[in-house]
């Protein structure tokens, strides 16, 4: 017969090998730079206002930030994807607004920055964005394991 | 009424593996095994285990040359899991006079 000692025991173990994906699978702090780090040659790019440079810019941007987050999904190390469920509409809302913020900001600045005459506003307005990123990509990354968490078994 | 305890996932190494597989969309072989600490072939038996009672989907893939294997949880498992993890809760808060059972 089960004890209530070992079903406390059991769901324990559940809760410490979930607790452990959820923390071996979060993105890496390095990931925050390379995004915001990326933006900034965008911004300059855009700046121009010459397709020809702002065009191949802005793709191998989104051509490096991708190949790095497919390989920290399925690349170099041993992987796993976090269950939907765990995130839940939360944390996929949490995601999409954090992106809003990032990009509403930057666009923001840049096209504020542009109406006031300033030589470079695109290169400004990413450069908010990458200090937004850099300073609320690791909060976001702490409020999703503990959303994460409290959605587990 | 308490739900009774599921035997295959009950045992410690396959409820550690369901544990995982259940916070995961997917997760490939050589995770499961850091995570859990068990050797290849004990990993794979317990797999195989779990394969065997609809549990798990087990996929074999090619990342360039490299071959990987990935588990997921199939619908039946996690409906499995989640009447465990259930029954394992109705046994923590059961009140006294109850008596829940393993089944055989």
């Amino acid at each position: 017969m089960e004890s209530t000692q070992d079903a406390a025991s059991a769901l324990a173990e559940i809760g410490r090998r979930q607790e452990g994906v959820i923390d071996r699978v979060n993105v890496p702090g390095w990931y925050w730079w390379l995004v915001a780090v990326g933006m900034i040659p965008v911004g300059f790019a855009a700046d121009t206002k010459m397709a020809r440079i702002v065009v191949p810019v802005a793709l191998v941007y989104a051509f490096i930030v991708a190949m790095v987050s497919v390989w920290l999904i399925v690349g170099g190390r041993p992987g796993a994807r976090v269950s939907q469920q765990l995130l839940g509409p939360a944390g996929a809302v949490g995601i999409v607004l954090f992106v809003w913020v990032v990009v509403g900001a930057s666009l923001g600045v840049a096209f504020g920055l542009q109406a006031a005459g300033f030589a470079h506003p695109g290169a400004a307005g990413t450069l908010v964005g990458a200090v937004l990123v850099i300073g609320a990509g690791p909060l976001l990354r702490r409020w999703l394991r503990r959303t994460m968490l409290s959605n587990r078994a | 009424m308490i739900d009774r305890l599921d035997p295959i996932i009950h045992a410690p190494a396959r409820l550690s593996i369901m544990a995982i597989l259940a916070a995961t969309e997917w997760a490939e072989f050589r995770f499961l095994r850091e995570e859990t600490g068990l050797s290849d072939s004990a990993l794979s038996k317990q797999l195989s285990t779990l394969e065997s009672a609809g549990y798990v989907q087990v996929r074999k893939w090619f990342l360039g040359k490299r071959p990987r294997t990935s588990v997921k949880l199939s619908r039946s498992g996690r409906t499995a899991f989640d009447a465990h993890v259930a029954a394992l809760r109705a046994l923590v808060d059961r009140v006294p006079s109850e008596s829940p059972s393993v089944p055989p």
